[in-house]
């Protein structure tokens, strides 16, 4: 199991605390290709924000591939999130004044590995994703489609355990939204563990199980 | 995973550096503008203060400058028979006793000048002739352009000689050289041993360049002055001060010569250090007024700096989110901030020191003279390292606080930052 979250509670404090997530109990198998549906302020992106160490959660338990996430210090968090996630961004969120090979082989450099080698290792992933003649384009110079590519490329370069992708197809057109989803479902067929959220019914419908929230809690699969 | 500090060495950070502050090139150049004037203003008052303080002191180049003289004068307290208003004269013995009592004294000549007409074959003029002891090379070094000086030797057995100034030597020898030759000053003849002149401004008796310098002994003699001297001229010991002989000297004078204990005015006495104390003063006082001003100019550019650091910081912080989420520690983020400031300060203050050199240069150029040599408008390198390193250090504090600002926005505040 990769993910296993135990009555896991978050509020946001404020004159009126907003309890966002309710005892929500979760288990992901490694390798499964789900997605969390829901309507907007249902909890949806608080929780991926808490699988992916982004945000802390008020009670329960969290077990990341059996690594227990809870009151880490930013440094901990930082190395977790480098090491063991990899994250897809509704708005792609490349540096853009980084080209593609640049913006892939970021990850990387907080890793320490040196720049041929993380040069070497990016250029493999935008090969994988059929990006190799853009490697040296800047965000401003790629389609959307070629962006969120480059963006999974980057999340895909640390070898994560696990891919979390926030509405990974919100700011693209259908055909290309297609085409984004192939590429999840290509790597999940290699073992991948990915994990997105959406409230698009037919990016629902491309994953293997759907999770419904709905005000704070998990209503049915 | 990832050292921060030894990242600040990958070729990619460089990169960064240079994106983040091309970004808005405008805005970048005008804050390096204002780190470049900033450290050019403090490099150039401050080597300015130095340069005008080198004018003035070039002047005195050649001269003692912890010297004191005594000259006798009028007496004011009427005493022992003497009264108000009555002039006493320095004698060879005054200076003896004074050499030989006076607790702080290191060289010690008397002096004695009077107006001469000199000759040489048709050629005459009217000039100074000064009677000296061979100490006097001590308190005023005479450039000695040919020849030599008097000695002691040529005192104690009252030769006619006598050391000829360069323009003196010029208007009767014209280019000739006046060495060994013979000089009438007022009929009586003197052999010319040496051809002085001074470099600087500041001399005793006039300037060395229009005199005729003699033996003190042989000016006594031939210009029938006794035992008579004008005054007395003479240098303290390192550590102490001529006026440390004040008391002294004004006791044995009174004594020998029946001046009341009390008339300050009678005896004439200056320590010329009291003056280049009160010089040295000044030019310290220019110089705290100049780091004064540098540092105003140089703090009004670091704090551009800490002002542009924040915007960035603002303007950056969903990338450091972005950064964040993909694995940058706080630490990452910090020096990449630090390291964006200190280069800019860096570049800038090198740039503005490298200016002000020039301007000195040109400075020091404009006021070089031959013989003088030149003023001193410039950095000593010791102090442009010191401004690059203050700014180092000020370009790093001002770098600081947006760089702890922005290590502690929350990774998940920032990627919502638009």
């Amino acid at each position: 199991m990769i993910i296993k979250l135990k009555d896991v509670n978050k509020t946001y404090p404020g004159i009126v605390p907003l309890h966002v997530l309710k005892d929500i109990n979760l288990e992901i198998e490694r390798g499964e290709l789900v997605s969390i549906m829901g309507a907007s302020g249902s909890g949806k992106s608080t929780l991926l924000n808490i699988l992916g160490i982004l945000d802390n959660y008020d009670s329960g338990e969290y077990f990341l591939d059996g690594v227990l996430i809870r009151n880490l210090n930013e440094n901990r968090a930082a190395e977790l999130r480098n090491r063991m996630i990899g994250f897809v961004f509704q708005s792609f969120n490349l540096i853009n004044y980084k080209n593609a090979l640049e913006n892939v082989a970021l990850p990387l450099f907080y890793q320490g590995v040196s720049r041929r080698k993380r040069n070497e290792m990016a250029m493999q992933q935008l090969e994988r994703m059929g990006l190799a003649d853009r490697a040296h384009h800047l965000p401003g110079e790629l389609s959307g489609g070629q962006k969120q590519r480059v963006a999974i490329a980057r999340a895909l370069i640390t070898r994560p355990s696990i891919i979390l992708a926030d509405e990974p197809t919100g700011a693209l057109d259908s055909h290309t939204s297609k085409e984004v989803m192939e590429v999840f479902r290509s790597l999940n067929t290699e073992g991948m563990t990915i994990v997105i959220v959406t409230h698009d019914p037919k990016v629902g419908q491309a994953t293997n199980r759907i999770i419904h929230i709905a005000d704070g809690q998990i209503v049915n699969e | 995973m990832n050292k921060p500090i030894l990242s600040l060495f990958d070729p990619d950070n460089w990169r960064e550096i240079g994106h983040a502050l091309a970004r808005n090139k405008t805005r970048t150049f005008l804050t390096a503008f204002g780190i470049f004037w900033g450290t050019a203003m403090l490099a150039m008052l401050m080597g300015g203060a130095s340069g005008l303080k080198g004018v003035l002191y070039r002047n005195f180049s050649g001269f003692a400058t912890n010297c004191g003289a005594i000259e006798p004068g009028q007496r004011t307290i009427s005493y022992m028979g003497f009264n108000k208003g009555s002039w006493w004269e320095l004698t060879m013995e005054d200076a003896e006793v004074i050499r030989a009592a006076a607790p702080a004294i290191d060289a010690l000549t008397t002096v004695d000048i009077n107006g001469v007409t000199a000759a040489y074959g048709m050629q005459s003029t009217s000039a100074r002739a000064m009677g000296v002891e061979s100490s006097y090379s001590r308190i005023q070094n005479p450039v000695i352009e040919n020849g030599r000086f008097i000695n002691q030797s040529d005192d104690e057995k009252t030769r006619k000689v006598a050391v000829i100034g360069r323009n003196v030597a010029k208007t009767l020898f014209d280019s000739k050289n006046p060495v060994g030759e013979r000089v009438s000053l007022n009929g009586v003849y003197f052999t010319i041993i040496g051809v002085a002149s001074q470099t600087g401004e500041a001399s005793i008796g006039g300037r060395i360049d229009d005199n005729f310098i003699l033996p003190a002994s042989t000016h006594r003699q031939v210009f029938n002055r006794g035992n008579k001297i004008g005054f007395i001229v003479f240098t303290a010991p390192s550590g102490h001060r001529p006026s440390d002989n004040e008391t002294s000297i004004r006791r044995i004078l009174s004594r020998r010569h029946s001046i009341h204990p009390d008339d300050e005015n009678a005896v004439g006495m200056m320590d010329i250090s009291e003056m280049f104390e009160m010089v040295d003063n000044i030019f310290m006082g220019v110089s705290l007024l100049a780091l004064f001003v540098g540092l105003g100019s140089l703090m009004a550019g670091v704090v551009g700096v800490g002002n542009i650091m924040w915007i960035i910081v603002k303007e950056r912080t969903h990338e450091f989110g972005v950064r964040r989420a993909i694995g940058a520690k706080p630490l990452d983020i910090t020096m990449q901030e630090l390291s964006e400031s200190i280069v800019l300060t860096l570049v800038a203050g090198a740039a503005g020191v490298c200016f002000a050199a020039l301007i000195l240069g040109i400075a020091d150029k404009l006021t070089y003279d031959p013989v003088l040599g030149n003023a001193g408008f410039e950095i000593p390198f010791g102090m442009a390292v010191g401004i690059i390193l203050t700014f180092f250090v000020l370009g790093s504090a001002a770098g600081t606080l947006p760089a702890i600002k922005a290590m502690r926005i929350k990774p998940i505040e920032a990627l919502q930052d638009k």
